[in-house]
């Protein structure tokens, strides 16, 4: 005979341990004397460390002074913070003419207003938004910072970038107010919405023509002063190189890690033989080699400035890096998710762009936002070489006459800084990785 | 197998599917051999398959069943002998490969669908970036085949949200949009759970009433005495016994085919 059990057995409540503040303390902080014990010793160590910092770094600080000595006279055991702040604008945009900081800040506001529709839900072709910034930006970016003649590849470039930033902004607004591409109200306004694909092409590509033709004229007409990049430094010339580095490492390291993959031995051999030799050596050979050997193989008489051939190194160094991180996403694919794009007939660039990459990158966001992080930071040791990046400019406070000798606020300050550039950017990374898996559960 | 045996008397009420096969040969294979290094997978394989015919392959595992329907379109290269597709000969040629990729479609085991796309994605992809057409048509479309395979309230959705029956059925759908002239199906419903079967072999047997060219490898015998022309069974890498599915499971003829049959019904 069966057994039976004749009501359902209803849910109870979690015992209060599992759910209440108090609970969690008992259970992870007070579970026995030992672990007591080790509680109470941590919080007296945290308690030490904090008090000590805040006395040094805010409670004995100076803040308002002209030189170190008058730090001194106020107090001698706080920080010296005036120094730091005197340096203020050194740190961050470097010997960049005071009248022309605005460019700088004016290039972040572009960026930063170029890649915002991103994060806006309701605005569309995400991905063509990301691409025109990596494609373009750079160019408008690049004369607004260092100015003087354009030539004429710049001065198309330019025009492109402006009716790109327009394009991409305008389609922000319809995205935000008619959840819209901008392709779908402007075939609507100009009422095409019947009309065939092509004639609706067409149409657009005679828009985007005739938008390129006012830009070109407008940006004619308009210049700013040259500034050498000799004069470039602090936080922005850091920003600067580590922001090419990262716009290009990805694309870069995609393409190893395809030829690293590939069919055909030469592209493989090629590509795992340039990968192996730049992981095997530090960043710093690398910027050594480059700046020393890079002009040995270039023709005579043609000269590259340092900057670039150190950006030339920071790019192959983290497009090799990156490579690996590609590879390894790469593999975590499923050999089924090959085989279902190949029965839909798609080729391999298809299969890469559209069903593998996607996937893989997606994976790949904590990684890749690691190496952006490693980047970042390893960028400053250009400052060794010979750029005053930001760590360049926050070690010569300690050089200048009237802050001789004050080495420890810079390198806290800077810090501090590094610290919340990056945190923020781990932070996003894991919010972002909740985000994407939430939207397609395997 | 509950299952399948239910599916099998629904179907039988009805009689045997009416063969829409015609004299016009869409596959044709002629003494195929392939190995897997020195592992001989396929043993002088012979197979002819008409304009609409269907034909269900069953067999032990391992003995070449995915393998062979790989084969045909072009997932994996044979060595030895020919395999002619709706008139072109599979080989090294890189076009050839292309224009049967779209012509046959295929259903895997396990759906691989594109996870990170919604249904409607999965399905207008090919037509828009292959067939290169417009996403106004390829919708209408995906939603017709959706519509047919019974799941057009799904279309926003992502794989990952629906059952495996529902994914099946999504993997047919996404096949049946590229306009394929021969489906193949891999063991189609081993991975779903029981009472998913019947929906996913319904949407099949729908799909062999339009006259599709269809080879599946599947043990639901039930769904094979209703819908195949012809039974085949492999072991070992041959072709051990084709026959009507009548005879077939009623009159073995080869004692390895008896003992399969007996092991599994
Ligand atoms: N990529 C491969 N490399 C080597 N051996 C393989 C590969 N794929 C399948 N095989 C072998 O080929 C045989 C036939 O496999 P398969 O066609 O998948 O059998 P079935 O589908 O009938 O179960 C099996 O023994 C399997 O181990
Ligand atoms: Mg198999």
């Amino acid at each position: 005979m069966g057994i039976v059990k004749a009501e359902k057995t209803p849910a109870r409540v979690a015992p209060i341990f599992e759910t209440s503040v108090v609970g969690w303390l008992r259970k992870n902080l007070f579970s026995n004397t030992f672990n007591t014990i080790l509680t109470f010793i941590t919080l007296y160590i945290i308690y030490l460390t904090i008090s000590g910092v805040f006395t040094w770094g805010y409670v004995d600080a100076t803040f308002v002074a002209d030189n170190r000595r008058e730090c001194y006279d106020n107090s001698l055991t706080g920080a010296c913070w005036a120094g730091v702040i005197d340096w203020f604008d050194n740190i961050f945009y470097g010997r960049y003419p005071r009248d022309q900081i605005w460019r700088i800040n004016f290039g972040g506001l572009l960026l930063a207003l170029w890649m915002a529709p991103m994060w806006m839900g309701p605005v569309k072709g995400k991905v063509l938004i990301g691409i025109s910034v990596v494609a373009f930006y750079p160019f408008l970016a690049g004369y607004l910072f260092s100015g003087g003649d354009k030539g004429m590849f710049m001065q198309v470039m330019i025009a492109l970038a402006l009716v790109a930033f327009i394009i991409n902004m305008a389609n922000m607004v319809i995205g935000l107010s008619n959840k819209q591409s901008l392709r779908q109200f402007l075939i609507r306004v100009l009422g095409q919405s019947t009309a065939p694909d092509k004639t609706q092409r067409n149409i657009l590509l005679i828009l985007a023509v005739a938008a390129f033709g006012a830009a070109f004229f407008w940006q004619s007409g308009w210049g700013v002063e040259g500034v050498s990049w000799t004069k470039w430094g602090g936080l922005f010339l850091t920003l600067v190189i580590s922001g090419i580095g990262i716009a290009s490492a990805l694309p870069g390291g995609i393409i190893l890690a395809l030829g690293r993959r590939s069919k055909l031995p030469v592209l493989r051999v090629l590509s795992t033989g340039f990968i192996e030799v730049f992981r095997s050596v530090p960043l710093i050979t690398v910027l050594f080699m480059a700046t020393t050997m890079f002009p040995l193989f270039m023709p005579e008489g043609f000269v590259l400035n340092k900057l670039v051939q150190v950006i030339i190194a920071v790019v192959l160094f983290n497009a090799c890096y990156m490579a690996e991180t590609v590879r390894a996403g790469l593999q975590a694919i499923p050999k089924g998710q090959f085989e279902g794009a190949h029965t839909i007939g798609l080729g391999y660039w298809g299969t890469m762009g559209l069903i593998i990459m996607p996937q893989a990158l997606k994976h790949m966001i904590p990684n890749i936002v690691g190496s952006f992080i490693g980047l970042l930071k390893d960028t400053t040791l250009v400052s060794i070489i010979g750029l005053f990046d930001i760590l360049g400019m926050l070690r010569s406070i300690s050089k200048d006459q009237p802050w001789l000798g004050l080495h420890k606020e810079p390198l806290v300050f800077g810090a501090i800084l590094f610290f919340i550039i990056c945190f923020s950017m781990s932070k996003y990374s894991r919010h972002l990785e909740v985000k994407l898996s939430a939207g397609s559960r395997h | 197998m509950l299952q399948g045996e239910n599916n099998m008397s629904d179907q039988q009420s009805l009689g045997q599917l009416a063969s829409a096969a015609s004299s016009e040969v869409m596959i044709e294979i002629n003494q195929m051999n392939k190995w897997y290094g020195q592992f001989h997978v396929l043993k002088d394989i012979n197979l002819t398959v008409h304009k609409g015919e269907r034909i269900v392959i069953c067999g032990p595992s391992g003995s070449g069943k995915s393998t062979l329907i790989r084969c045909i379109n072009a997932l994996e290269e044979h060595q030895e002998g020919d395999i002619i597709v709706d008139g072109i000969v599979l080989g090294k040629n890189l076009k050839n490969l292309d224009h049967i990729r779209t012509e046959v479609g295929m259903v895997f085991q396990n759906f691989n669908l594109f996870p990170h796309l919604t249904i409607l994605e999965n399905l207008t992809l090919g037509p828009m970036w292959v067939r290169k057409m417009g996403r106004a048509e390829a919708n209408e479309i995906a939603m017709q085949y959706l519509e047919r395979v019974k799941i057009p309230e799904q279309a926003d959705k992502y794989p990952g949200q629906m059952s495996g029956g529902q994914q099946q059925r999504v993997a047919i759908a996404r096949s049946l949009c590229m306009s394929p002239k021969i489906m193949l199906f891999d063991e189609p419903t081993s991975a779903l759970d029981p009472e998913m079967i019947k929906e996913v072999l319904d949407v099949m047997v729908d799909l062999a009433d339009t006259g599709m060219t269809m080879i599946v490898v599947t043990h639901e015998m039930g769904f094979a005495r209703t819908i195949a022309d012809e039974v085949i069974f492999m072991d070992e890498g041959d072709i051990v016994e084709t026959n009507k599915p009548a005879d077939f499971f009623g009159n073995p003829e080869h004692e390895r085919t008896q003992k399969f049959l007996s092991q599994i019904l």
